[in-house]
């Protein structure tokens, strides 16, 4: 009687259906965190002596500080929000957020009331891809992209496909650009976008954003750009590049992360169904309290971006230049990935021949660059990027992408150039490869013995 | 002591002044526009010079290496562009906007000091 009892009270407390084990549960440690000793971090199994020299701007960029001032106020005191039509925190709030909208606006050439906020490039991208076509569905089923799009765009085609939209990937180049006449000749009476990425993230390519922007105002198309990578770099101008719909991203031009806009062209309108249901914010197109902090600070980051785009341009092509030169100068069996001629000088993109893409990275800790493959990761593929190239596996695997940037100085450029000379040598003299290619061997003529 | 002037080298004198572009852009709309109307009369080529070290001196206190390399270099980029500038009125909203943008350092110096990281950058260290 005693002992149901006990029984009944154990299964109480005993959730339904787990039996009580004897061994103890298998516990999920959190990953180690960092420990610094004598000034020297572990992190990763990585010791390094200092906080790396950053040149990886196309992955973010570091928040000015003059965008930083501009947003604290906002954080601090000024926290209104600017939907609230009764009180001054709320109309201070929605004077800031206009004033933001103008500052973007007046950086692509458009009108305040065609941009609107949305959290970021990715959101942006998503309403342009699936609103239009949503909006469209009955008359429009096609889209025209491209092979080296940023994965959102890729995926939101992705899920238009599954949906029974038609989707056309376009290939491109071996130097990235994607041919005219093929996108051209890939639009159909029932084509609802087009969407081509105005600079790639990866290899920094500039498309000819103007020529599309005929092609498609020819057909009757709306043409929509993701310029996340080219805002405040290239000039950009909504109406002699006839685009239809742009993504901007805050976090690329030392702005807010989390924070994006959409240009939606109103003469002749484009359409959207929206992702986000709720009050009707941002007319409808994205509902939402307005982060009246971030969206100042994309503001101030675009203000001071249309000043400072002809000194930053210039300043970052001179560096761009001791980079390749430094390199190119003790290094032979360099590559550039990507056009020469059309890129965004911030960003180059180098592969290393003979020399293995991960024990490359392992060296180079010191600076903080990205890599073109995702060998970081748990997949060893190489990028779709440099595949939609034609580059090959090895060379894909050694790719690492150098992003400059407005901070920074030509001292990094010069620790860069050592540091990465240094491991691709260290890396060449141990490679059974590189010695048979100096005595003169063709590789690609070996033939592998089976053993 | 320097010996008086004539009212010909004080005109000549700020003509010489060193005018200059801000490095930094004029702030946001909430910011007052009384300083505008202030600077109506061209600065003179003491004020302009204490600016430009002024701004200078500020950008030696920041921790952050690169903000640092970037306000030093900017400021003195900045002021070299606009030797040339003649009209006084663009002079005094350049000096206007200059001080604008000094005020935003100097606050700026504070916040990058409260949170600035206890490692250094590899190129703060001296390596071997």
């Amino acid at each position: 009687m005693a002992a149901a009892k006990h029984l009944s009270l154990l299964r109480r407390a005993i959730p339904a259906g787990r039996f009580l084990s004897t061994a103890t549960a298998a516990v999920v440690d959190p990953p180690p965190p960092m420990v610094v000793e004598d000034d020297v971090i572990s992190m990763k199994g990585v010791r390094i002596s200092g906080r790396p020299l950053y040149l990886d701007m196309q992955a973010t960029s570091p928040v000015d500080p003059r965008v930083l001032d501009a947003m604290l106020p906002f954080y601090l005191s000024r926290y209104g929000n600017p939907h609230s039509r009764t009180h001054f925190y709320g109309w201070e709030s929605d004077a800031a957020v206009e004033t933001a909208r103008a500052q973007v606006a007046a950086l692509v050439g458009a009108n305040p009331k065609e941009i609107f906020f949305t959290s970021g490039a990715t959101e942006s991208n998503n309403i342009s891809v699936k609103g239009v076509m949503h909006f469209y569905r009955d008359k429009k089923r096609h889209v025209v992209t491209t092979q080296t799009e940023h994965k959102c765009v890729l995926d939101s085609c992705r899920h238009l496909q599954q949906e029974g939209f038609d989707v056309t990937y376009l290939p491109v180049r071996p130097d990235g650009l994607v041919d005219l006449d093929r996108l051209a000749a890939s639009i159909r009476p029932d084509t609802g976008l087009v969407s081509v990425m105005a600079v790639n993230n990866e290899i920094g390519v500039v498309q000819p954003l103007e020529e599309i922007g005929r092609i498609c105002k020819e057909k009757g198309v709306p043409f929509h750009t993701d310029a996340a990578q080219a805002l405040g770099k290239i000039p950009v101008d909504v109406e002699k590049m006839g685009i239809g719909l742009m993504s901007l991203s805050g976090h690329k031009i030392y702005g807010p992360k989390g924070v994006g806009a959409l240009y939606l062209r109103r003469r002749p309108r484009v359409r959207v169904e929206p992702q986000m249901s709720g009050g009707g914010q941002e007319r409808g197109i994205r509902s939402g309290t307005v982060p009246t902090p971030l969206v100042v600070g994309m503001g101030a980051a675009c203000e001071i971006a249309m000043k400072e785009m002809e000194y930053d341009g210039r300043r970052i092509a001179a560096l761009q230049e001791r980079l390749l030169n430094g390199i190119r100068s003790r290094l032979d069996g360099v590559v550039i990935n990507g056009s020469v001629e059309h890129r965004y000088a911030g960003n180059l993109n180098l592969s290393f021949a003979y020399v293995e893409g991960e024990s490359l990275l392992m060296g180079l800790k010191e600076v903080a660059v990205s890599s073109g493959s995702a060998c970081t990761s748990a997949s060893l593929e190489p990028s779709y990027v440099l595949r939609a190239l034609g580059v090959d596996e090895d060379m894909a695997h050694t790719s690492i992408r150098f992003g400059i940037g407005r901070f920074t100085t030509e001292a990094e450029i010069d620790r860069a150039i050592e540091l990465t000379v240094n491991q691709v040598e260290k890396l060449r003299e141990m490679s059974p490869l590189y010695e048979m290619v100096k005595e003169g061997i063709d590789i690609k003529s070996i033939q592998w013995a089976q053993h | 002591m320097r010996p008086s002037m004539t009212g010909l080298e004080i005109s000549r004198r700020r003509q010489e002044s060193i005018e200059f572009q801000s490095p930094f852009p004029s702030r946001s709309c909430f910011r007052s526009r009384s300083l505008m109307a202030s600077a109506a009369s061209a600065p003179s080529r003491a004020e302009v010079l204490s600016l430009f070290r002024s701004l200078l001196r500020t950008a030696t206190k920041f921790t952050d290496y690169n903000v640092r390399e970037y306000v030093r270099r900017r400021t003195i980029d900045g002021f070299r562009e606009n030797w040339g500038l003649s009209d006084p009125s663009s002079i005094a909203s350049a000096f206007a906007d200059g001080r604008n943008q000094l005020e935003v350092a100097k606050r700026q110096v504070v916040v990058y000091s409260l949170y600035a990281p206890k490692i250094k950058n590899v190129m703060e260290i001296r390596s071997g």
